[in-house]
């Protein structure tokens, strides 16, 4: 079953001085969201922009695939903790992604988890679509 | 241009079919919006996911893009109503793949006919960084009107 998701954002004037709105999107989680190239490329001064949205939509189907590869080896997490760290270089676009997980996962030996977190890396729908990223780590900690 | 880094944080509680998770960026702009699988796939019920946060970036990216078209083109836009749909599908082997993501623009600009915008607004999704990285796995496709026109569908 294909599920589809919409963001709608609208924009006035040039590219840079000119400012963007991410006005609603289809769960209204979030909306009235400010954009511009200033707050992308320099200092973010509380806006959010591409890059950002794109470590927030890959750290949650990172964690959510991981999840599910745990809890498929019999060890559901606890918690997990991810963040993931982009890096965008103008004009090339994304170069770097760092995810980083600390996981509290009772019963699971080090090997198995760190396996199951490169497992989800390599996996989840977002990685797939971010495949081009020249440079993709992982940082996979368990906690007692 | 400087490297520019960007955060996210989530956490995450329990397995994959009845946990749930929280999504905050570093920034401040959001902060611990809920998330799970049963409305990443069905219903959203107010909850994101992260299909709709790599809409809300194309969208964004592309937005951006356009608007530097338009301007390199001698005509900044007076305003921009830029909409990305994404989706999520299962594919042959069983997995879940983002398949598309469906640009649509709508501007209000001076001196700057429908065929023109079309032109410069597929210049501008391949223009814009993300538009390239996720032809990975989705189907980008473009289509732009002028505000006024009927936009065909």
């Amino acid at each position: 079953m294909a599920t589809e998701r919409k963001a709608d954002v609208s924009w006035e004037g040039d590219l840079m001085s000119g400012k963007g709105r991410i006005d609603s999107v289809t769960s209204g989680a979030i909306g009235g969201l400010d954009v511009s190239w200033r707050a992308r490329s320099e200092e973010a001064g509380g806006d959010t922009s591409p890059e950002e949205l794109i470590a927030a939509a890959h750290a949650s189907c990172f964690s959510m695939a991981l999840s599910n590869g745990l809890a498929q080896a019999g060890h559901a997490p606890q918690e997990l903790k991810t963040s993931a760290t982009v890096t965008f270089q103008p004009p090339e676009g994304i170069t770097k992604i760092v995810l980083e997980v600390a996981g509290k996962v009772p019963g699971i030996d080090n090997d198995a988890f760190q396996q199951a977190a490169e497992a989800a890396k390599e996996n989840c729908p977002v990685s797939k679509a971010l495949a081009g990223v020249p440079d993709v780590s992982l940082n996979a900690r368990l906690e007692s | 241009m400087p490297r520019v880094q960007r955060e996210a944080n989530v956490t995450w509680e329990g397995n994959v079919a009845r946990g749930n998770g929280e999504i905050s960026a570093a920034t401040g702009a959001f902060d611990a919006l809920p998330y799970s699988l049963a409305t990443r796939i069905g219903s959203p019920e107010g909850k994101t996911s992260p299909e709709e946060l790599v809409a809300a970036a194309h969208a964004a990216c592309f937005a951006r893009s356009l608007a530097g078209e338009l301007a390199g083109a001698g005509s900044a836009p007076e305003h921009l109503d830029v909409r990305a749909v994404v989706t999520l599908d299962e594919v042959e082997d069983g997995s879940h793949r983002i398949v598309a993501s469906e640009l649509h623009a709508r501007a209000r600009v001076k001196d700057v006919d429908g065929e023109k915008l079309e032109r410069l607004a597929v210049g501008a999704s391949e223009g814009c960084p993300l538009t390239k990285l996720i032809e990975a796995s989705a189907k980008v496709t473009v289509n732009a009107t002028l505000e006024g026109e009927s936009d065909g569908d």
